[in-house]
């Protein structure tokens, strides 16, 4: 028998859910946007992955005996509030970027917390070899935009995002801190959890 | 593209009647979710030919922002 998702653990995994489905539907939108060639394509391959890891957070709640929560917000919805709206595809791309950086690291290091479901752990296997890829297309997408955009440009851009992720990130950390502890606490015995902390 | 050409464009976009784009009309309050405008964004500057920036939409909140600035970049 699978053991239950506490309800902190329930709320993070549904909140990883919605994240994807809201990065599907805005790739996905970009998708349909974009020209013929390599950017159309990986774009539509981003998308695919993005729908498919919240299937993998849906699947794996179920398994975990439960549904996942409707949640409205995303982190997404937050960045895109601090920092405003993208206004070419290289600020979107930069942005990208810039989340997904966040997206693998908050991945890696939730995975590392002791005592997590084996369900939980298989997700997390599937979906970070896709987030190190979406890393590296859009990488190289950003560096063959360099000739049109400027590399100063691009580097001032992600610079930018970078500041605006710590400020997101920050804000969410404080926002939802009870949940955070919560689960740490419940994970493991507090000298692993400090030695898994949550990412910074 | 003339001016009046670019809010029935903006409207076509967003799937709205053409009456509901009011200068004064809030973009963000247009749409379901802001990835529709940034899709938007992205297409209006491949149809017409510009280039925006961060700077250009710091100051465009309205429908009425955005034709003033689609208008300065084209040249309408």
């Amino acid at each position: 028998m699978p053991e239950k998702l506490t309800e902190n653990e329930l709320w993070v995994l549904s909140f990883y859910r919605t994240s994807e489905i809201n990065g599907a539907l805005f790739f996905g939108r970009l998708a349909r946007a974009m020209k013929p060639g390599p950017i159309q394509r990986d774009m539509t391959k981003h998308f695919s992955d993005e729908s498919l890891h919240a299937w993998h957070w849906t699947a794996c709640i179920n398994k975990l005996g439960t549904d996942p929560l409707k949640l409205d917000q995303t982190y997404q919805d937050k960045y895109l509030e601090a920092s405003g709206i993208p206004a070419n595809l290289m600020e979107v791309l930069a942005l990208t970027q810039t989340f997904e950086k966040r997206v693998i690291g908050q991945y890696a290091r939730h995975s590392r917390i002791m005592g997590l479901q084996p369900q939980v752990l298989e997700v997390f296997g599937k979906i970070i070899d896709d987030e190190k890829w979406h890393i590296e297309w859009v990488g190289k997408a950003l560096k063959g935009m360099e000739p049109e955009y400027g590399k100063d440009y691009i580097d001032a851009t992600l610079k930018r995002y970078a500041q605006v992720d710590q400020e997101v990130y920050g804000a969410v950390l404080k926002e939802h801190q009870d949940r955070v502890d919560a689960l740490l606490h419940r994970q493991g015995s507090q000298e692993e959890s400090a030695a898994c902390q949550w990412p910074t | 593209m003339p001016v009046a050409d670019l809010k029935p464009r903006i409207a076509a976009y967003l799937k709205l009647p053409i009456e509901h784009l009011q200068d004064d009309a809030i973009l963000t309050d247009l749409v379901a979710e802001s990835f529709i405008l940034v899709e938007m964004i992205i297409e209006l500057q491949d149809t017409l030919g510009i280039r925006l920036t961060q700077d250009d939409l710091k100051s465009v909140r309205t429908v009425g922002d955005l034709v003033s600035l689609l208008a300065r970049k084209t040249g309408a």
